[in-house]
């Protein structure tokens, strides 16, 4: 009896390399962020929450646009891979966003005196999390097989096109949200350290999810290699 | 031309196929109905809060006992595999598709037209009311309900907790239209405002869903 050789993919060491490289930027992000940058003028220390909460957002958007286009190539070639990125994105998404969605009221609660209001960015990212974790909840209850990327990713070619309609819809529903600081009219935006310590950040939750990414794809295609070699072990025992 | 008689005779078919088993409908009915009566428990029947949140508590009551016919939609086709059967015609995907999105429409208004007046009984909804204007909202409002819920319905049979699933996937997609339909329906009630905004959205919602729907028809509607 011999247990036969499943064929595992080589796993390189790029973990190692990028893991580093993203924990170094992680922690010169967080010095930046909480001892170097200024602190801000009215909101006092509390704002320095907002170099969690912006960069947090910033990567599940990038995430989700790659679980769009992931899954937009699925239909279009049905290959493995395509299906693999979509769930990876949809997933590390979903946490980036839930960490943006966190530390929103943490945020709000000592500036704006509320934990939660419906304005349209509030609204529209909270729409967004629903959509997705519905997005998880399909492909958790659908069996695995070829059905499961496919309706998957038509599912997500619906949530394409629902969010612009949702923008509307919501912006006019309510709009009270204070604009955009950043790129908002005159007397309006950051310091200059806040700026770098704003790119640090986002660099290193970029990598982050680069990271966490780039594990679950290599886990998703480990698991088709593992399920191939089941079936292979199954023909051969009905074959002999 | 063919293509129109094909979700024709698919729509007909569904609808000979509830009006003949009449048990489905007449429990969707029913289930309505308890909806509403169970507000009405739980919310003060008032007129001056009707005149508030009016729209919202029939909306929901409507997405209820919608979702109860929408997962009939495909459901319906379970008991004698007649899906299979379906699918293994040479019929186009997108036309079944669309006699299904149309047979689901007409059985979400058919309930809709017994609740509403049992809604404004109950929620004391003043007669003067301008009609036509909700009318039309229901109207474009559960076309929206119908054709996600529908694509959504061929989408779950293929799952486990159907029933569950259902619901998860339509209610994120669905957001915007109940906004729409919601804060349309609140400006015949008693709220100061245009609902001609709404009805564009709501419009929009519809086209654009009803084409997605029939474009990706082939990827639920497909025999493994």
């Amino acid at each position: 009896m011999e247990t036969p050789a499943i064929a595992r993919p080589a796993r390189p060491n790029w973990i190692v390399l990028w893991g580093s490289l993203t924990l170094t930027v992680l922690l010169i992000g967080l010095y930046l962020a909480l001892l170097w940058a200024p602190e801000e003028a009215t909101m006092g220390i509390y704002q320095r929450i907002f170099y969690t909460h912006v960069p947090a957002a910033f990567t599940a958007f990038v995430a989700f646009f790659i679980n769009l286009v992931a899954s937009v190539l699925y239909l279009l070639r049905r290959s493995r891979l395509a299906d693999a990125w979509a769930v990876a994105a949809a997933e590390v998404g979903v946490v980036f966003l839930s960490i943006n969605l966190i530390t929103g009221p943490i945020w709000a609660k000592p500036i704006w005196g509320i934990w939660w209001t419906w304005d349209a960015r509030l609204t529209l990212d909270l729409v967004l999390w629903v959509m997705y974790v519905s997005y998880l909840l399909l492909r958790q209850l659908t069996p695995r097989g070829d059905l499961q990327p496919r309706l998957a990713a038509a599912l997500a070619c619906f949530f394409f096109v629902d969010v612009p309609i949702n923008y509307m819809a919501i912006r006019w529903w309510r709009t009270q949200h204070p604009q955009p600081v950043i790129f908002g009219g005159p007397g309006s935006g950051l310091a200059p350290q806040m700026y770098v310590a704003l790119a640090v950040c986002c660099m290193a939750f970029m990598l982050l999810g680069y990271v966490l990414l780039r594990l679950r794809l290599e886990q998703e295609m480990d698991r088709h290699a593992l399920d191939d070699a089941q079936r292979a072990l199954l023909l051969e025992d009905v074959g002999g | 031309m063919a293509d129109f008689r094909i979700a024709w005779a698919t729509f007909a078919r569904d609808l000979r196929l509830e009006l003949r088993t009449r048990e489905s409908l007449n429990a969707m009915l029913f289930y309505a109905l308890l909806v509403v009566v169970i507000f009405s428990f739980a919310f003060e029947s008032e007129a001056e809060l009707t005149a508030r949140v009016g729209g919202g508590l029939l909306w929901v009551a409507f997405l209820f006992a919608g979702l109860v016919a929408l997962d009939r939609a495909f459901v319906r086709e379970l008991p004698g595999d007649t899906l299979t059967g379906l699918l293994l015609s040479p019929a186009p995907r997108a036309a079944l598709m669309a006699g299904k999105f149309a047979s689901s429409f007409i059985l979400m208004l058919a309930i809709e037209t017994v609740l509403l007046p049992l809604f404004a009984v109950l929620f004391n909804v003043s007669p003067a009311v301008h009609w036509s204007g909700i009318v039309l909202t229901v109207v474009l409002g559960t076309w929206a309900l119908a054709v996600t819920g529908t694509y959504f319905s061929a989408m779950s049979i293929h799952t486990r907790h159907r029933a569950l699933l259902l619901p998860l996937l339509l209610l994120p997609v669905v957001i915007p239209a109940v906004i729409s339909m919601v804060q349309a329906t609140q400006v015949f009630l008693g709220r100061s405002g245009v609902a001609d905004y709404w009805w564009k959205l709501l419009f929009g919602f519809d086209v654009v869903f009803t084409t997605l729907g029939l474009l990706l028809a082939d990827i639920v509607l497909d025999v493994d």
